[in-house]
């Protein structure tokens, strides 16, 4: 078996004002799958993701890239980061340059890229996220979902093996959060393994491959999808509410004893669901 | 400076390069200082106005306004000039002829300076000149320092914005003392928040293998021979007509 792209073994963090944010904290990140920590506002979600690429060192257990376990020198930081990128809640905390190009042209330039070949990054993650037309324009002049895709593009730049981003959907109206998982879901197609923290179960569901229950410092169980959201003594202990779609199926299976109801990521399913099985039961009322 | 700011970024000539339009700005301001400027004055306000409504597409009044700030400080300033002090019998103030020839000379000439530079601040972003300030010999950090508080200034601007605002709803500037004190509280946030901000901003740019330096790619524009030329024919020009007139 392969090593897993990131793991945290043990880890602890305890800021410098003695507050202990992680403690004994496990995180596997397979290649190639998405990957949804889960938590509460306030639980430490940040944290958790400002390790995954060294911004914070814990104070005590292991991080393994590929296998290795990390160090905290330059050099290595700089291959580290060169491999995860972490995209901040905060647009803001990330852009600094004037325009949007010269923004996304940062990463590469610090990879230690020529100018064409910077030039060609930063054309290929403004196309995508689907805002080549932005290239140009002063950052500041942005609407908030445009920052935060052009935040987003700035990471992308450095084709990232593994994309951390911190709640990518707060803040964004429905508009903009289908735009943004319609260009994070290419990416994932292209090969990209996507980490993302948040508190929204539903999102969570819909769309991560596997998903981690963050608490109080802890990942109280990682697992599939399906199975971990379903877990409701962990998700309360959590201070989460199984997503509406699950317990609606749940409910729709136990009220009509059907063992085929599979349980629908998405709203589009569920209704196609709905309809066939109104359809088919005509006048029988099965689910009244 | 909101106005300003986003003319420079969208006019017509924002694609030219910085050169095509630094080059004439500053030879028609070295005629202005150089030449009678009752002559060239007010060619050359009128050239720089003209220039930055009909060629950069700014709208007149946009135009106008930027010139009024320093145009109140020279009405302010400048009559001053025209009076002169005497302590012959008792102290009188009086008009002189060469007073008052010289307060429009010098408000004259300051208008006509100052529409030259505002025609550039008006066309070209501050992004667009830092290729020139590197080539002058400007140090990379300061260059980048200059960027990154053009850029931050957006962003505390809205802060100190959004602040005021929420102040407002509750009444914080209803009365002076309160205002005074809703003031002083704003002001002290902000500064906690910018260090918060740089504190993070660091750990952003640090995620994108920030090192010491924030270089990025810079903005490419081909310089027009032809165009330059033509701009300094017409600046020349218009020295020549202050000249002979």
């Amino acid at each position: 078996m392969t090593a897993p792209l990131l793991a945290l073994c043990g880890v602890d963090y305890t800021y410098p004002g003695g507050v202990m944010a992680l403690h004994g904290l496990d995180l596997t990140v397979a290649k190639g799958r998405k990957l949804a920590i889960l938590g509460a506002n306030g639980s430490g979600k940040t944290t958790l993701l400002l390790h995954l690429n060294g911004t914070l060192q814990p104070t005590r257990g292991e991080i393994l890239l590929s296998g290795q376990p990390v160090r905290y020198d330059r050099r290595f930081l700089t291959d580290w980061r060169r491999r995860v990128g972490l995209v901040m809640q905060e647009p803001e905390d990330q852009l600094f340059a004037a325009t949007v190009g010269q923004d996304v042209s940062f990463g590469p330039l610090n990879l230690g890229l020529t100018i064409g070949e910077a030039r060609e990054r930063v054309a290929e993650a403004l196309t995508a996220l689907q805002i080549n037309e932005l290239a140009d324009r002063a950052t500041h002049t942005l609407s908030f979902g445009q920052k935060k895709r052009a935040a987003i593009a700035g990471i992308l730049a450095m084709r990232p093996e593994l994309l951390a981003l911190d709640e990518p959907t707060a803040g964004l109206d429905a508009h903009g959060v289908a735009h943004l998982l319609d260009a994070l879901q290419q990416l994932h197609a292209a090969g990209a393994t996507l980490v993302f923290a948040t508190h929204d179960v539903e999102l969570a569901y819909a769309w991560a491959d596997q998903v981690a229950i963050f608490h109080e410092g802890v990942v109280l169980r990682q697992g599939e999808t399906a199975a971990v959201l379903a877990d409701i003594e962990v998700m309360s202990r959590a201070r989460l509410r199984p997503p509406l779609l699950l317990e609606l199926a749940q409910l729709l299976r136990e009220e009509c004893g059907d063992e085929v109801w599979r349980p629908p990521r998405s709203r589009e399913v569920l209704l196609a669901q709905l309809r066939e099985r109104l359809q088919d039961d005509g006048n029988e009322r099965c689910c009244g | 400076m909101q106005a300003i700011d986003h003319h420079a970024w969208t006019n017509h000539w924002r694609d030219r390069h910085p050169l095509e339009k630094l080059l004439p700005a500053l030879s028609l301001l070295v005629l202005t200082l150089a030449l009678p400027p009752l002559k060239i004055g007010p060619l050359a306000l009128a050239g720089a106005t003209l220039a930055t409504v009909c060629g950069a597409g700014i709208p007149l009044k946009t135009a106008l306004s930027v010139l009024a700030a320093p145009a109140a400080f020279l009405l302010a300033g400048v009559p001053f000039l025209a009076i002169s002090l005497r302590f012959n019998d008792g102290f009188s103030l009086h008009f002189s002829p060469e007073g008052l020839q010289l307060a429009l000379e010098t408000s004259v000439r300051a208008l006509a300076a100052v529409s030259c530079l505002s025609f550039l601040t008006l066309t070209t972003p501050l992004a667009d000149w830092t290729p020139l300030l590197r080539r002058v010999g400007i140090p990379a950090g300061i260059v980048e320092l200059i960027l990154l508080v053009y850029r931050l200034i957006f962003v505390f601007a809205e802060r100190a914005l959004t602040g005021r605002q929420a102040q407002t709803a509750r009444l914080g500037y209803s009365r002076l003392d309160r205002s005074v004190r809703s003031l002083g509280l704003l002001t002290g946030s902000l500064f906690q928040r910018s260090l918060e901000q740089a504190r993070r901003l660091e750990i952003g740019l640090a995620a994108r293998g920030y090192s010491g330096d924030l270089r990025v790619l810079q903005p490419e524009h081909v310089l027009s021979w032809p165009w330059l030329l033509w701009a300094m024919t017409l600046v020349g020009l218009v020295g020549l007509a202050g000249y002979w007139i």
